[in-house]
């Protein structure tokens, strides 16, 4: 009862935040040039969403996303275990991470300009640069809480090390890596549409530009409105549930409680 | 029913083999000192010592976890921590906390370890149900072991233990966290799977009452350095009863002479007595 209460609460703060945001948008429309009418925006969405050649450029960015993002993935792992070592490359890298964290993605992405010139590789590049660090930090994180208490009993039982990867370490990074992975897929989200804005001519950041060059501001708002569409409908519909079902064996603290009673 | 002095192997008592055992975390702090032990074929030793004496640390050796300073434990008349092959001596191990993996199911938990230990894949299943239903916790298989109350888990962690028929089980202090009613019962039901199975178990406990009602000797330890400061042979018919009278003065009779060398003093003693 008590939660079906909340759970409605939770609906109408999260509708009247919606309404407040709309009314902002229709007030912003009414008193500036540059936000365009939210009517005519709606109305441009069929014809919008039914051009062939937007989903080319959707298909780049999610592509160069996805890439870069398994990069930063596997480089921020090799890196924090590195870190997790110690030692004298555990601190040289441990330094570079540092570096990267405090690096602008706009800088990242002249960097790139500079040393790919307009190709492929530099939205790459930047995308993986600038979410490696945060991907390393967090996993290192993870290695550094692993459970010495389980290595021991693996130890007992002699798992081989694949069977120790397998079912000791790898799940208990799973928490982490899907931390890592929900941070970062929103941030390389919105660093590729930068990078694309330098690098390449194709793209929904490219796109975005050419319509604010342009000065079409509905086509801006509309590229816009489908890059949220597109980020938060991938993370609500697509990692949040994956997470949820891979991690269900943890219980909250109620569960829990229930468990212990059933002693 | 009791009897003093040095360990002297005799007979089935030398399936574990303890000898002059030094055990030190660093250079100063010595946990363990000259420990002898032997343990029979089948036999149930509790090894008790007050917290902290380095109870511990003597099963984590015996378990191949920790390399000691000085002396040599063997199982089946093999060093333990010597080249983990087909022959070497398996281990059960029955945590103080029950270290399941908490992202893999009961049956996972048990398929985990019995295929490390090499049982042939067609057994695997049979195996598991079977233990699982001598610790009465069959209708778990599927479950995470964070959904269970900490019985129903250390019974898991037992099952494990026994499940992959090891040379020997070391139980450390299994039943410490869990509540009067339900160690009573996990000890009652310990009590009779080691009747069944004649397994090979070494218990550490810091009750002493604990001790005399599942073991057959008890090894009593000093205050650490952990030394062998006495061995109790337990001679009461089993089944036992946790209640039994006879428990009762031979808890007294121990708590009179462990009094001094777990540092606890006359003077500390003496209401309890008077009471």
């Amino acid at each position: 009862m008590e939660r079906r209460r909340s759970r409605r609460l939770d609906l109408a703060l999260g509708g009247l935040g919606l309404a407040s945001l709309l009314l902002l948008y229709w007030v912003g429309s009414r008193t500036t040039t540059f936000v365009p009418p939210i009517g005519e925006v709606v109305s441009q969405i069929p014809a919008f969403l039914t051009e062939e050649e937007i989903w080319v450029d959707v298909v780049a960015t999610v592509r160069r996303v996805f890439g870069a993002l398994a990069i930063a993935m596997g480089v921020g792992f090799l890196a924090a275990y590195v870190m997790s070592r110690g030692g004298l490359w555990g601190r040289v890298i441990d330094r570079y991470v540092s570096i990267m964290l405090g690096i602008p993605s706009t800088i990242a992405a002249l960097l790139a300009l500079f040393i790919f010139k307009r190709s492929e590789v530099g939205v790459y590049f930047v995308v993986a640069i600038i979410t490696f660090p945060f991907v390393a930090l967090t996993l290192l994180q993870g290695l550094r809480a692993a459970d010495r208490r389980l290595d021991e009993m693996s130890e007992v039982y002699r798992l081989s090390t694949v069977a120790h990867a397998r079912h000791v370490a790898g799940p208990h990074l799973v928490p982490y890596t899907f931390a890592a992975l929900r941070n970062e897929y929103a941030h390389a989200w919105k660093v590729v549409v930068l990078a694309e804005l330098f690098a390449v001519n194709t793209g929904m950041g490219a796109r975005f530009a050419r319509a604010f060059d342009r000065f079409l501001l509905v086509d801006a708002m509309l590229w816009l409105l489908l890059f949220m569409l597109i980020l938060l409908g991938t993370e609500y519909l697509l990692l949040l549930p994956a997470e949820r079902r891979i991690l269900r064996w943890r219980v909250s603290a109620r569960e829990a409680a229930a468990g212990e009673g059933a002693a | 029913m009791m009897r003093e002095g040095t360990v002297t192997p005799v007979g089935t008592h030398d399936y574990i083999r303890v000898e002059g055992l030094r055990v030190s975390y660093d250079r100063e702090n010595t946990a363990i000192e000259d420990l002898d032990m032997v343990v029979g074929k089948g036999e149930f030793v509790a090894v008790l010592g007050p917290s902290g004496c380095g109870k511990s640390t003597l099963l984590h050796v015996m378990a191949g976890l920790l390399r000691p300073e000085a002396g040599r434990v063997d199982i089946g008349g093999r060093p333990v921590g010597g080249p983990a092959d087909g022959e070497a001596p398996r281990i059960g191990y029955v945590f103080q906390d029950h270290r399941l993996l908490p992202w893999r199911t009961v049956g996972q938990n048990l398929r985990t370890v019995l295929r490390s230990a090499g049982v042939p894949a067609e057994q695997i299943e049979e195996r598991i149900d079977r233990y699982l239903g001598m610790l009465h916790i069959e209708r778990f298989r599927n479950t995470w072991p964070m959904r269970l109350s900490g019985g129903q888990r250390q019974r898991v962690s037992i099952a494990r233990a026994l499940a992959i028929h090891p040379a020997v089980v070391l139980m450390d202090e299994p039943f410490s966290t869990l509540d009067e009613v339900t160690a009573r019962l996990m000890r009652q039901q310990l009590a009779q799977l080691w009747e069944e199975s004649s397994q090979t178990i070494v218990f550490v406990t810091h009750s002493i009452r604990e001790a005399l009602f599942l073991a057959d000797r008890i090894y009593i330890l000093t205050r650490g350095p952990a030394r062998v400061f006495d061995v109790v042979t337990v001679m009461l018919d089993r089944p036992r009863g946790y209640e039994d009278l006879r428990l009762t003065e031979l808890e007294g009779q121990i708590v009179d002479r462990v009094m001094e060398v777990w540092g606890y003093g006359a003077v500390d003693a003496a209401p309890d007595r008077e009471g």
